[in-house]
């Protein structure tokens, strides 16, 4: 039976994973690397890791730490944050990630989802779906929900998936950041109109937030402040979901 | 003592990084040399050849023909020497592919990679599940029965004979995840993303057989 993904994700600027609260108070949380190695030995079904800030500078150094943390994993990773081109991919690729996700890129060009997908397979593109909740609907928000698109969500997931991507990592900016669950609402919508693997992302902050976050049909979980926190180790949130019937690896 | 030859193909495609690093790990300080083949080769100069791949099965055979890889390759084959292939390495073995358009494999193993058949399921499938062993072997040992492995895939093995399949998996119907003919090996799964048991099935394959 195919498991539960849980994926813990890291928030990193050059090196470093970071907490910040929509970019101000920007907390150092720890070494990348380091907690990459950490987490694949834990017990992590995948790691995220994401550039926060991709500024020039600050991408070559992210760049060697995506290679760092290949080489000391050996579980997938899924790179994004700042892709804007195929060569972004490409880089990204040829450094050790796994999957790409592209965000805002997609959003501005979704052709970009077509010409990655056909030149490395989808089963390598991720889609970063933010939505949010405006004016009674829900739509596709880029620049961390600061700027709402024309996409409506449902249209876009569905469109997504037509132009070749393998996968949709989806964050709910109603509730990120805040540790109130998962928006299952926003989730069961997605998960029930598209036929690709959904990641669920934004706002776990407790035990029965994963069960939930299981319930609306996601395959896998993601979730950050609440394993960098170390208020709950991986094996932790595993055995919690297996004692509720959660086909999870052990 | 001479040291046993490991070709590592590359097909262009996907990263070989993390296999190439796996294999690199478990020889050192051992009777082994690592070669990365990227073009035509001597097929009697290596004692097992791994082939990772991702993506299409029609990418993949296009590229090991302009490579001029394929040739070679199916002579090493036939010749029933030690292989295993990962993923797409695994189902080029098969006769023909369906991904995309129709494409001829190696024809080592018969049978046709097809898409799954259920429409409901979530396609790929993607994420960690169970391998159950038919029989024991020597390199896939009981150890591995029950263990979960990373798959990332649309298509599967069909059309194979019972006796080929060496381990299934189930994702909406029972699929081949270890195909075995001689000493010729294939996995659905990618064991350089499935952690321990990943490492140890290398580790298996190279130090075992």
């Amino acid at each position: 039976m195919l498991k539960t993904r849980i994926i813990p994700c890291l928030d990193v600027i050059k090196n470093k994973v970071v907490k910040g609260v929509n970019f101000k108070n920007i907390r150092v949380m720890g070494n990348a690397v380091e907690m990459a190695k950490y987490y694949s030995l834990s017990g992590a079904d995948e790691l995220c890791m994401l550039d926060i800030n991709a500024s020039y500078q600050n991408r070559k150094t992210f760049i060697k730490t995506v290679e760092s943390i290949a080489k000391v994993i050996n579980i997938p990773l899924t790179v994004g944050g700042g892709v804007s081109d195929l060569s972004d991919i490409t880089d990204l690729l040829n450094a050790g990630a796994d999957k790409v996700s592209i965000n805002s890129a997609a959003v501005k060009n979704p052709k970009l989802i077509r010409q990655a997908s056909l030149r490395h397979g989808s089963q390598c593109i991720v889609v970063a779906i933010d939505g949010k909740r405006h004016k009674n609907k829900m739509k596709v928000v880029i620049k961390g929900g600061r700027e709402i698109t024309k996409n409506e969500l449902i249209t876009w997931a569905k469109q997504v998936q037509s132009l070749g991507a393998g996968e949709i990592l989806m964050t709910s900016m109603d509730t990120d950041g805040v540790q109130n669950g998962f928006d299952s609402n926003m989730l069961k919508k997605v998960t029930s109109n598209v036929g690709i693997p959904v990641i669920a992302s934004g706002g776990v902050g407790s035990l029965e937030h994963f069960y939930l976050g299981y319930l609306t049909k996601s395959t896998g979980l993601l979730a950050a402040s609440v394993f960098h926190s170390r208020k709950y180790k991986i094996k932790t949130v595993k055995k919690y979901l297996s004692s509720k019937g959660v086909p999870v690896r052990l | 003592m001479k040291k046993k030859v490991i070709g590592l193909i590359d097909g262009q495609s996907g990263n070989i990084g993390s296999i190439n690093k796996a294999i690199k790990d478990i020889i050192k300080g051992r009777p082994y040399q690592l070669k990365i083949i990227k073009s035509h080769f001597n097929y009697t100069s290596f004692d097992k050849i791994i082939l990772p791949g991702q993506g299409a099965y029609a990418t993949l055979m296009s590229n090991l023909k302009k490579l001029k890889i394929i040739q070679p390759l199916k002579r090493y084959l036939e010749n029933n020497s030690s292989y295993l292939g990962i993923c797409v390495g695994m189902q080029i073995l098969s006769d023909w592919g369906y991904e995309d358009k129709t494409t001829r494999g190696l024809g080592i193993i018969s049978g046709d990679i097809k898409k799954f058949r259920n429409k409901k399921l979530i396609i790929p499938h993607m994420g960690w599940n169970t391998i159950n062993l038919n029989k024991d072997d020597t390199i896939i040992t009981n150890s591995f029965d029950k263990k979960d492995f990373y798959f990332v895939h649309s298509y599967i093995f069909q059309n194979i004979k019972k006796s080929d399949v060496l381990a299934f998996t189930l994702y909406g119907q029972k699929f081949p995840s270890i195909v075995k003919k001689g000493n010729i090996y294939g996995v659905q799964f990618h064991p350089e993303k499935s952690h321990k048991h990943g490492l140890n099935l290398i580790k298996n394959y190279i130090l075992k057989s």
